[in-house]
């Protein structure tokens, strides 16, 4: 499911027009950048939280050439699933 | 508050006064997005949001555990995971602050310790032998550079020499600091030569304003005592980074490195003297300087040539580096070359001896337009150094410029230091075993 997509199935949840609901979605991905920009944690209920976690320095070792590189830190964006979430997704049968 | 979380109520509000929409519509279309999202991950599809990051499931397989109070096993049930990927965009925006940074390439560590057995290796005899050379020429250089050495630190010298057991170690951490000092201050020979004359007279005022200070301040004296100590310092670097072997050996040994050191501070203070005393212009120099301070301290007040001598050291603490930095320079430039010629040494080793391959990172197979030189760009990043994957595979190629189709070739782990393409030295020895395998 792309962009388009779900704001087509948002757009019949909520039955309004598509653009409209495009727009929102802007907004509320542009907040929630900024959001996380200022390292705050976004928790949604029933949904999951993001989070903004620092990487530390560390060394790399090239297997094959044997080169060491030192990765510098970074900020990551990371999600956790809610418990509630992860109830939901208990009942999904997984193929292996 | 840098920390803390926001509920999806502010981020309504947030949304909402943005959008300029009700906070309920806003709630709503919220509500929506979560469940759509749900939605489409349950039905296990993957969610992408333009600019903010993609949603997908990721099955985590049961394993089993142990219980930490019991030692029970336990098997934990696999699960489903809603694994976010962040979008380039998100990404980048987030790491910002440490966005300039990129990841450096470390030089391999093994020469390193390569380097210390070679090290213990020496000849403690070389160690003199090396010492007695380098001292010969500072010895040289500074007559040369500086004829107004001077007499009296020179006597110190000897004093401070035959104490430096332990002084050493204390001088150790101060030798760092001034090698340091130097190291940020790039002067080049010729500059020094030139602020020398500068610099020199200064040196000299400490020297004779020294018995007045001796007399009414110990830290100055201290301080005085500094610059000068400098050459003996310098002397007993190499003596002290060579005592770890030395107490094991014989102390003759030892003694003998005490004469040389002495013999060579006497007749670095006997040229002194000389120049000292039969130079005219550095002695008028001299004697001008020892009235001006004389007049000084005539005019000034006992707190007030304190005050100045005392300046002397504080106002112009990059003159007294300087000072330094006639002597050291030359030390320094002397212990760079030797480690190059360590490092040199250690790669004429690593040529001289024969390589013994034995670990290896990958296997080629001989192909129509696959060769050695190909291998060797692709492993080693230079095609010369061909010659060392032909070295290890020599049993099976009998001939380098004709290898039977389908050969199986290993490509040997070497030491970065001998396939450093940027050293010409390894270029060259490679070609040089490329001549006699070509010509075999």
């Amino acid at each position: 499911m792309n962009h388009k997509e779900l704001i087509a199935s948002m757009a019949i949840k909520l039955n309004a027009p598509k653009s409209v609901v495009a727009d929102l979605l802007d907004v509320t991905v542009a907040t929630c950048t900024e959001l996380l920009v200022d390292e705050k944690t976004i928790g949604f209920q029933s949904f999951g939280n993001f989070e903004v976690r620092k990487k530390e320095e560390r060394l790399s070792v090239h297997p094959a050439t044997q080169i060491r590189t030192l990765i510098p830190p970074k900020l990551v964006v990371s999600f956790k699933q809610s418990n509630i979430l992860k109830e939901k997704l208990k009942d999904l049968p997984h193929n292996e | 508050m840098n920390k803390g979380k926001i509920s999806s109520q502010e981020v309504i509000d947030l949304v909402s006064s943005k959008s300029m929409v009700s906070k309920r519509v806003a709630e709503e279309f919220l509500k929506a997005m979560i469940s759509s999202i749900e939605e489409a991950l349950l039905s296990g599809e993957v969610v992408r949001i333009k600019n903010f990051g993609a949603f997908k499931l990721q099955w985590n397989e049961p394993r089993k555990s142990v219980n930490v109070q019991t030692g029970e096993e336990i098997l934990l049930s696999g699960y489903h995971k809603v694994v976010f990927t962040p979008d380039t965009i998100l990404r980048d925006a987030v790491n910002e602050p440490f966005a300039h940074l990129t990841p450096v390439e470390l030089e391999s560590e093994n020469p390193e310790p390569i380097q210390e057995s070679t090290e213990v290796g020496l000849d403690p005899l070389r160690i003199f032998t090396d010492q007695a050379t380098e001292i010969k020429d500072l010895i040289n250089e500074i007559q040369a550079l500086s004829p107004k050495t001077k007499a009296v630190p020179t006597k110190k010298d000897e004093v401070l020499l035959e104490e430096t057991d332990e002084p050493d170690e204390v001088f150790v951490d101060k030798i760092e600091e001034d090698q340091k000092v130097i190291a940020d201050v790039p002067l080049e020979h010729e500059k020094i030569a030139s602020h020398e004359d500068e610099f020199e007279p200064l040196h000299e005022k400490i020297v004779i304003g020294k018995p007045v200070d001796s007399i009414f301040s110990p830290e100055s004296k201290k301080e005085n005592l500094e610059p000068e100590a400098f050459e003996s310092i310098d002397n007993s670097i190499p003596e002290f980074e060579s005592t770890p072997f030395l107490k094991d050996l014989e102390s003759p040994k030892r003694q003998k490195a005490w004469l040389w050191v002495l013999i060579v501070v006497l007749l670095l203070g006997a040229s002194g003297f000389g120049l000292y005393f039969f130079c005219p212009p550095v002695t008028s120099f001299a004697d001008k300087c020892k009235t001006n301070i004389t007049k000084a301290a005539e005019s000034m007040s006992f707190t007030e040539t304190l005050n100045t001598i005392s300046g002397w050291f504080a106002s112009k603490p990059k003159p007294v580096p300087a000072i330094k930095t006639v002597v050291i320079p030359k030390d320094t430039a002397d212990n760079d070359s030797i480690e190059k010629k360590e490092a040199v040494d250690s790669l004429q080793l690593l040529f001289d001896n024969p390589r013994i391959y034995k670990q290896f990172i990958a296997t080629e197979t001989i192909e129509p337009g696959n060769r050695l030189t190909l291998m060797a760009k692709k492993y080693y990043g230079n095609k010369d150094f061909w010659v060392y994957i032909y070295e290890a595979n020599r049993a099976k190629i009998p001939n380098p410029d004709r290898i039977a189709q389908g050969t199986l070739i290993k490509i040997p782990k070497l030491d970065s230091r001998l396939i450093d393409a940027t050293n010409p030295r390894c270029i060259k020895k490679a070609k040089e075993l490329h001549d006699v395998y070509v010509n075999n």
